[in-house]
């Protein structure tokens, strides 16, 4: 029965990466993007605790835990390096900063 | 158990399908908080419960805040919604429902937990992220800090 339950975790964790992936690579609004490589970390998050529950110890948890870290301190980043964008060029698309100097 | 986790999952691949259909960048963000309720509620189900509770603070309370507070600060916050009281009932009533549902299988479900393995209390994370995974927590630290300064030097405004 687990190992029919772990296969359904991992379904699910393919189909939100899936998801993720779509969004990255359709939206062209860089906050949307962002919001989508959220997405696929939390999928890959679903994964780890779904493996950690089968291998029955709970290393796959403290990895989720630094996903999470890392997760937060790359939002702060990106979102800061988004802001700066913002007031140099005064657009969101990722289609309008496409040069490297201008 | 596996009726909680079909309603979870086939809930959480719809917001997911939302957070990338959305319109403007403040629906994306709402169908995104409402994804990371429910991945909680798959953590907690599986017996995740610190990393419940830490997702809802950190990725949910945190994260998507700061990506908000962007989004207001950046002004492109696109069409306003329309005051809609269908809409309205529908919502509350979808959420009281969802609620309904959910409680006595999770109360069910926590009087009869802990068949296989272990469990992820705040006790057990804790005395591995202290012991085994000390290394790391102290780096991660280090990434913070970093973090921290490293948005504050890129989105300080420059002077010129």
């Amino acid at each position: 029965m687990l190992q029919s339950t772990l296969s359904n975790y991992l379904i699910l964790s393919a189909v939100l990466f899936t998801i993720g992936v779509v969004g990255v690579v359709v939206r062209k609004n860089a906050i949307i993007v962002f919001m989508c490589i959220e997405l696929m970390l939390n999928a890959v998050n679903i994964s780890f605790v779904a493996f950690s529950r089968q291998v029955g110890n709970l290393d796959g948890q403290i990895a989720v835990f630094f996903v999470m870290v890392v997760a937060a301190a790359e939002a702060s980043v990106g979102l800061a390096i988004i802001i700066s964008v913002f007031r140099a060029i005064k657009s969101v698309t990722t289609s309008d900063s496409s040069e490297l100097k201008w | 158990m596996s009726f909680v986790f079909t309603i979870l999952a086939i809930s959480a691949v719809l917001s997911a399908i939302g957070v990338i259909t959305s319109r403007t960048p403040v629906y994306s963000a709402l169908w995104l908080v409402l994804n990371l309720f429910l991945v909680a509620s798959l953590y907690a189900v599986m017996d995740a419960h610190f990393l419940a509770a830490s997702q809802i603070i950190v990725y949910a309370g945190a994260i998507m805040v700061l990506v908000l507070f962007v989004i207001m600060l950046l002004g492109l916050v696109g069409v306003a919604p329309k005051f809609s009281p269908f809409v309205t009932v529908v919502s509350l009533v979808a959420g009281v429902g969802f609620v309904a549902v959910l409680t006595p299988l999770f109360i069910e479900f926590a009087r009869s937990s802990n068949e296989i393995g272990v469990t992820g209390d705040v006790k057990s994370v804790g005395r591995l992220l202290f012991t085994t995974y000390l290394y790391p927590f102290e780096a991660a630290s280090f990434l913070i800090i970093g973090a921290i300064v490293g948005a504050f030097a890129l989105a300080k405004k420059r002077r010129t």
